[in-house]
């Protein structure tokens, strides 16, 4: 294909509409989560709640086998979530213990919920049959490793529903979230309710996880989740500007990458990355280049 | 008219699940309102845990605790005590100003559509301009050396409008020029703002300089008085672990007998081995205005 064969990003939108509307709800919800992350050191705690969801996997599949609910429907959804969240909360509980560090909390419940997850995913296909179901383990791909490619208007809604919630929760409370997220113990003497801000923080993360999960993946979900508030930080010391840049990033990177992958017929997962990825790098040399030309100037004063 | 007290405690033990050693044991003393009192102690002797429980930061088990007539997490809830911390937990990557920090002191409870009033932003630049940070208000905190970040914290501490600023070893990681004139910045901040004054440090320099009383706490109070009341055979006692641990149980005594003599005929003590500690950690006292002389201690346990 050539330049001039290329189609217009119009054409691209036509094309594909719902990928480009998922993918910028994402963008927006996971890039102002991003700068929250990398600040406050998150990342492996998002790598817990999205391996955490194999259990929440499991308790759906095994409910399904048993006919209780319908397999890829809301309720499913709706397990998963609410399993990412109750693992979520129980990180900070056994965090808080003053025997088991944060790093050690959240690799007991990542690996316990992937036993459980197998194990439950495993019995239910063997369940199933004998309650007249049929037995599947489509939710594991369905769930687990989502391409936005093929998101649908449900996917969409999901995803600008599960924005404006995050969004509009850490904008609401943006003030002790900000206080918490700068200086937790002297937030805490301030009388910031520092354990209520944290759970809702976690909670918040957990529905950008299995959104992201869900309609994307679990690889650009954690992508998302920190290549934009890192690449931000790096040109940025101010909030406001660093919050637009980081939006600014993850936008680009996740509406250019599928562009990219409709043009160059390309897996679009990998492309957002990638594009992410350089944009990084890229800020990362402009950090370098001005604070080198601010060590020169300092040395020629 | 009878001293109304700002902070109260009566005969208060402390200590921490899951230990058998008390940190604070059978502890009494008051600050009365506008007074300045200085706890002086050992690593480890109790200090911050007095802090934490007279902000509510920690649940007292044993005894009576009143911060303004009331329990300390009451008191915290509604801002009465202005908390500078000891050594910050703060995240400093995070993009955020100085006056940003400031504000979000006073601001923190602002939430939704609410906006940060006019008179909350004047009374925090004018904190800043008190504590001698308005002049790099805008600049990044990452960006602060650690002086310039003490005085920001201070002028966050200032700016809730606190009856009862608290400050947890201010002088930590500052030279001794720098010391004399941070003294100078919370004694202006004193004669300005009229406020009680609670500092722990196990500087005994930061003590003297600025204190009304000190308190000298070692797991039990020492000495509860006038800093005349810094004897060197007090301070002897109040370090005796951390002169054992560097040089041996007995020289304590030498040095400490050494520089009582010295105290009592007007001159400096020996100083052939000076680099031990005690004689120099006494040697201060006896240079300490008023200390050395025979002054009864006004209270203690």
């Amino acid at each position: 294909m050539t330049l001039a064969e290329a189609p217009t990003l119009w054409e691209l939108v036509q094309l594909a509409p719902e990928p480009l509307l998922a993918g910028a709800a994402l963008a927006l919800m996971c890039s102002v989560l991003s700068v929250l992350v990398v600040v406050k050191r998150l990342g492996f705690i998002g790598q817990g709640i999205s391996h955490s969801a194999f259990g929440g996997v499991g308790v759906s599949a095994m409910l399904a086998a048993l006919g209780v609910i319908s397999t890829g429907g809301a309720a499913e959804f709706g397990i998963v979530l609410g399993f990412c969240v109750l693992t979520a909360l129980g990180m900070i509980a056994a965090e808080g213990q003053r025997k088991t560090s944060v790093d050690a909390a959240i690799g007991l419940f990542l690996v316990a919920s992937m036993a459980v997850g197998g194990l439950l995913s495993h019995a239910a296909q063997r369940v199933a049959p004998q309650f007249g179901q049929p037995a599947d383990s489509r939710s594991w791909e369905s769930i687990l490793f989502g391409s936005i490619i093929v998101t649908d208007r449900r996917d969409v809604v999901i995803g600008w529903v599960a924005c404006i919630v995050v969004v509009g929760m850490l904008w609401w409370w943006r003030r002790a979230v900000t206080f918490w997220a700068f200086d937790e113990h002297t937030a805490r003497a301030f009388g910031v309710p520092t354990g209520a801000v944290k759970s809702l923080v976690m909670i918040l993360l957990a529905v950008a996880v299995v959104t992201a999960m869900k309609l994307a993946g679990v690889v650009l979900a954690t992508a998302l989740l920190v290549l934009p508030g890192a690449t931000a930080l790096r040109l940025s010391d101010k909030l406001g500007r660093t919050l637009a840049l980081a939006v600014g990033v993850g936008t680009t990177g996740v509406l250019g990458g599928l562009c990219a992958s409709l043009l160059f017929d390309l897996q679009p997962g990998p492309c957002m990355v990638l594009v992410m990825t350089g944009m990084f790098v890229g800020a990362a040399v402009i950090g370098w280049l001005r604070g080198r030309r601010g060590a020169n100037s300092t040395m020629a004063a | 008219m009878p001293t109304t007290f700002a902070v109260e405690f009566e005969n208060v033990t402390y200590r921490y699940p899951g230990t058998e050693a008390s940190v604070l044991e059978g502890v009494s003393l008051r600050v009365a309102e506008g007074e300045r009192l200085g706890v002086l102690g050992p690593n480890g002797g109790g200090k911050s845990t007095l802090l934490k429980l007279a902000m509510g930061l920690l649940e007292v088990q044993s005894g009576v605790i009143r911060v303004e007539g009331e329990s300390p997490s009451a008191a915290r809830r509604r801002g009465v005590v202005g908390y500078v911390p000891q050594k910050p937990d703060a995240e400093m990557s995070a993009p955020i100003s100085v006056r940003e920090m400031v504000v979000l002191g006073a601001s923190w409870r602002v939430k939704g559509l609410a906006r940060v009033s006019g008179e909350v932003r004047a009374y925090c630049d004018r904190m800043l301009e008190l504590t001698g940070a308005g002049s790099y208000a805008d600049r990044a905190v990452g960006k602060l050396s650690g002086g310039q970040f003490q005085r920001a914290m201070i002028a966050r501490a200032l700016a809730c409008r606190p009856r009862i600023l608290v400050l947890d070893e201010p002088t930590v990681g500052i030279d001794a020029a720098g010391q004399s004139v941070f003294a100078e910045l919370l004694a202006r901040v004193h004669s300005e703002l009229g406020l009680t004054m609670l500092v722990v440090s196990h500087d005994l320099r930061a003590i003297a300089a600025g204190s009304d009383r000190v308190a000298c706490l070692a797991r039990r109070l020492h000495l509860h008085g006038s800093p005349s009341g810094l004897t060197p055979a007090v301070l002897a006692e109040l370090f005796s672990h951390d002169i054992a641990g560097i040089i041996g149980t007995g020289a304590v005594h030498v040095h400490a007998h050494a520089a009582s003599e010295c105290a009592a005929h007007g001159h400096a003590p020996p100083g052939g081995d000076s680099g031990s500690g005690v004689s120099e950690l006494v040697g201060l006292a006896v240079s300490a205005p008023g200390a050395g002389t025979k002054d009864k201690p006004e209270g203690g346990t």
